[in-house]
């Protein structure tokens, strides 16, 4: 097909990005591979940046490759910020004047940045984020006063001089270096994962952060109220000041330094350190420009064979509109739908027919110190959906809830227990009956040994369907997986 | 309340006396100094004499159970949400303050010569030896004989090592109580693993074969055969090299620097038989598909350098000959992907295929 090597350029260094390197060089181990990344030099874990931040994992111990790889396998890396796409003359352009690198086929990986705060001096020292290598390092200078020994990542500033000023992986300024010492009261804003990731690492440095969360409960998009109390409980158990239905309305700040917030119900409060986690949206801003189709949230469209509309450049990971399962086209911001994606993409520029189809929705988290598990349709308020609950007390605290619709299971979400949400999603496609499942519940749990298993007595078994749980998440009224 | 998962995150990489700090380095300095001076000087009797103990050997049994009482309780304060941790440190140090120091004493003081029930061939080597067994009361030579050589491996088989290594074993207890401070510090390498495959294997085989050649010079009648000459030097420096150095100075004084398990997986015999026994029986881990984030706390807390998550990312439920069974990284996954279990292999579900990626 091609006269001399082919080139091929990855822009991201994350999951989606390194999947589809590894995939390409074990089908073309000669083709010229060259991987963009502004943020890192090395291939990591994002979603364990708070581990790094307490000190326990190093930011070796969350690089799940050895170092070395790129060498072993002859990847080129470039530490640089991407400007644009020259579609005609195929070349990525970049930021700080460095030469535009050409390419054959191209894929783009470059991920999720974090939603910025829409207010007046959110661009103060002490506001960050906690997404990026880069904030993890603002926010271990504000809180604890530097990295563990473990170290810093390798090369940590080796993209400054060619970053742009809105990039997303440039240091925040620390408020702490201004003020003279570490923060001692933070907040949270945001109700999500990220939010209570922060304030978890919070806690492990024994201060207690202010949590503020816009919804009515912590975390709607996923669970319901009564499992989102025990959450929240959790939280304030451990000090955290848990504000629901709060928002923050504007930030106070002295000679570019934050001192406080005030909040929509007007309480004036001193906070020293303000972790901003109210989403993440796709990195795409470099693309505004064209020549790649956006969609209106910033995500690039892509088809079940992940290309775009320019032929031969691909997307993949937080930043591509996937279709999903309801028809409508959105990203998928998780760890093993960016490495599928990354697979298929790496494939489809090998020339191999791979498509990528979104499975039935699954996920797992750990919140504070609860497990938790989903898997198929919960909390999408669908057409004629009743709801089984059962909250176990005793030795083990848990909670489980069976989505039903017209008497067939359709969803589950559990908290306290480890579940296998394979087995679950294989009696979704069978389409079980909650009788049956109930039953057999017992083969998919996932529980470390000599946990005692889950009884549910008899009665509750056969106890009334509740109907839709009350949630503030607009979703598909119908769904169909065949 | 009972939990499962490591509750509460850890400061491990923040404390620089586990961090190989100049503190680090001075408590391997003196673990080490202690182990030469235990071994090779008997400036240790007077003090066990003092305390009415009848050698060195019941002083360092006394210390052994202290260590890991109070390492066990430290573990168990960070770690003791879950019930296999409970269990299993807890039948851990009961072995040890029972089989290992208590047995031995009471028999001691009764008159006759002290056994140590929880350690067996070829870990304790001088338990085959031919003129061992023919000391022995007839009960305790066939412990040792049928132990070692029909209980040990049947167990792993279907218990999978870890019945000894991280229940019984008292080395594997000490490294799990007094030790599990530096189990982050184990080199998760390949090129680690290579070594260890080498070395582990190596004295397995000098320690098959030093047995085997006692054994035949013992049954030919000694002084027959041209092997008696062999017969004293190789126990000789098969007990200095392997028991003394290796499983004691090195073994134990390079905690602080290489994690608490440097002799269970590169030179230990009897984590290398049952290893074996292992690979082809009915433990193994786990893996929940898709479910891992690689973020390394596995890998991270494997004491014996197992890179789990390179298993867990590829939805690979696996056994490793290596895998002492301690059940860290299962506790540790914040994700609850991995799970420790003993299954007949047939009914795994390795054929399942991904969802997502549809081939045509």
């Amino acid at each position: 097909m091609y006269k001399r090597r082919v080139r091929v350029v990855i822009i991201g260094n994350g999951v989606a990005g390194m999947e589809a390197a590894l995939v390409v060089k074990s089908r073309q181990p000669d083709w010229d591979l060259t991987i963009v990344s502004e943020e890192s030099d090395h291939f990591f874990s994002r979603t364990a940046l708070m581990w790094v931040f307490t000190g326990q994992l190093s930011h070796r111990c969350i690089e799940p490759l050895e170092r070395g790889t790129y060498e072993r396998l002859g990847i080129r890396r470039v530490r640089a910020r991407a400007t644009g796409i020259d579609a005609e003359g195929r070349q990525v352009e970049f930021a700080g004047g460095l030469d535009p690198v050409p390419f054959d086929q191209l894929i783009i990986a470059c991920g999720s940045r974090p939603r910025p705060f829409p207010l007046q001096g959110s661009d103060a020292a002490g506001v960050g984020h906690f997404v990026t290598h880069q904030d993890l390092s603002w926010l271990e200078k504000e809180i604890v006063g530097g990295p563990s020994k473990g170290g810093p990542p390798p090369r940590p500033e080796a993209h400054v001089a060619y970053s742009m000023p809105d990039s997303p992986y440039l240091e925040r300024p620390v408020a702490a270096a201004k003020r003279g010492r570490l923060a001692q009261s933070p907040a949270v804003v945001g109700g999500g994962l990220i939010g209570i990731e922060a304030v978890e690492v919070m806690v492990n440095r024994g201060l207690k952060p202010k949590f503020f969360i816009r919804e009515e409960y912590f975390w709607p998009i996923a669970i319901e109220p009564r499992e989102s109390t025990w959450i929240s409980e959790r939280m304030r158990e451990h000090g955290v000041d848990v504000r629901l239905h709060d928002e923050i309305d504007s930030l106070r700040t002295a000679d570019g330094v934050l001192t406080g917030v005030k909040t929509k119900k007007g309480e004036e409060i001193d906070v020293d350190c303000l972790v901003v986690a109210i989403g993440v949206m796709p990195n795409t801003d470099w693309l505004q420009n064209g020549p790649i189709e956006l969609d209106r949230r910033g995500g690039i469209l892509v088809g079940e064979d992940l290309q775009t509309n320019v032929e031969g450049v691909y997307a993949c990971g937080d930043c591509a509109s996937v279709a999903w399962f309801d028809g409508s086209k959105r990203p998928e911001q998780l760890w093993y739908t960016g490495r599928d994606q990354g697979r298929v993409a790496g494939r489809r520029v090998c020339g191999e027919r791979a498509t990528y189809k979104r499975p039935i929705w699954y996920n797992s988290a750990k919140l504070m110190d609860v497990e938790y598990t989903t898997a198929g349709i919960v909390n999408m308020k669908v057409e004629r959906e009743q709801n089984w609950f059962f909250e176990e007390t005793g030795k083990v605290r848990s909670t489980t809830r069976i989505v039903v619709q017209d008497g067939r299971v359709i969803g589950f979400n559990f908290l306290g227990r480890r579940w296998d949400h394979d087995l679950l999603n294989e009696w979704i496609v069978q389409r079980r009956t909650l009788e049956w499942v109930l039953d057999n519940l017992e083969q998919a749990r996932f529980d470390t040994e000599f946990v005692p298993p889950l009884r549910i007595p008899e009665p509750v078994k056969r106890q009334p369907l509740e109907e839709t749980a009350k949630s503030p998440v607009p979703g598909p009224t119908v769904f169909n997986y065949a | 309340m009972d939990q499962q998962g490591q509750n509460g995150l850890l400061k491990t990489f923040r404390q620089g006396w586990r961090n190989r700090s100049p503190v680090g380095v001075a408590i391997a300095l003196g673990l080490i100094g202690f182990y030469l001076v235990l071994y090779f000087t008997p400036h240790f009797e007077p003090i066990a004499k003092a305390m009415g103990l009848k050698n060195k050997w019941f002083l360092y049994g006394f210390l052994y159970c202290v260590a890991m009482v109070g390492g066990g309780l430290r573990y168990l304060y960070y770690h003791g949400n879950s019930r296999y941790n409970r269990l299993r440190i807890a039948t851990n140090i009961g072995v040890q303050i029972v089989l290992g120091f208590s047995v031995p004493f009471i028999m001691h003081l009764s008159g006759s010569k002290d056994f140590y029930f929880s350690y067996l061939w070829p870990l304790k080597f001088d338990y085959m030896m031919p003129d061992t067994l023919s000391q022995l009361p007839l009960y305790l030579s066939a412990y040792c004989f049928f132990g070692s050589l029909i209980a040990v491996p049947m167990l792993a088989v279907f218990l999978g090592k870890r019945w000894y290594c991280s229940w019984v074993c008292g080395c594997g207890g000490l490294s799990n109580t007094f030790g599990d401070p530096w189990r982050h510090l184990t080199a998760t390498s390949t090129a680690s693993w290579r070594f260890e495959q080498v070395t582990v294997h190596t004295v397995l085989i000098l320690a098959v074969s030093t047995t085997a050649i006692v054994f035949v010079d013992f049954l030919l009648g000694t002084g027959q055969t041209g092997l008696s000459a062999y017969v004293y030097p190789l126990r000789y420096w098969y007990g200095l090299v392997v028991t003394s150095v290796l499983a004691g100075v090195v073994g134990t004084g390079f905690y602080p620097l290489f994690g608490p398990r440097v002799w269970c997986r590169n030179f230990c015999p009897m984590a290398a038989m049952l290893g074996l026994f292992q690979k082809f029986g009915r433990f193994r881990i786990a893996v929940k598909k898709d479910m891992c984030i690689s973020c390394g706390n596995c890998s991270t807390y494997c004491e014996m350098g197992i890179d789990v998550r390179s298993y867990a990312q590829s939805n690979q439920s696996f056994t490793r000959a290596s895998c002492v069974g301690c059940g860290m990284c299962a506790h540790m996954c914040p994700r609850g992907v991995l799970k420790l279990e003993t299954v007949s292999k047939t009914q795994d579900d390795k054929g399942r295929q991904g969802l997502a990626v549809v081939d045509f």
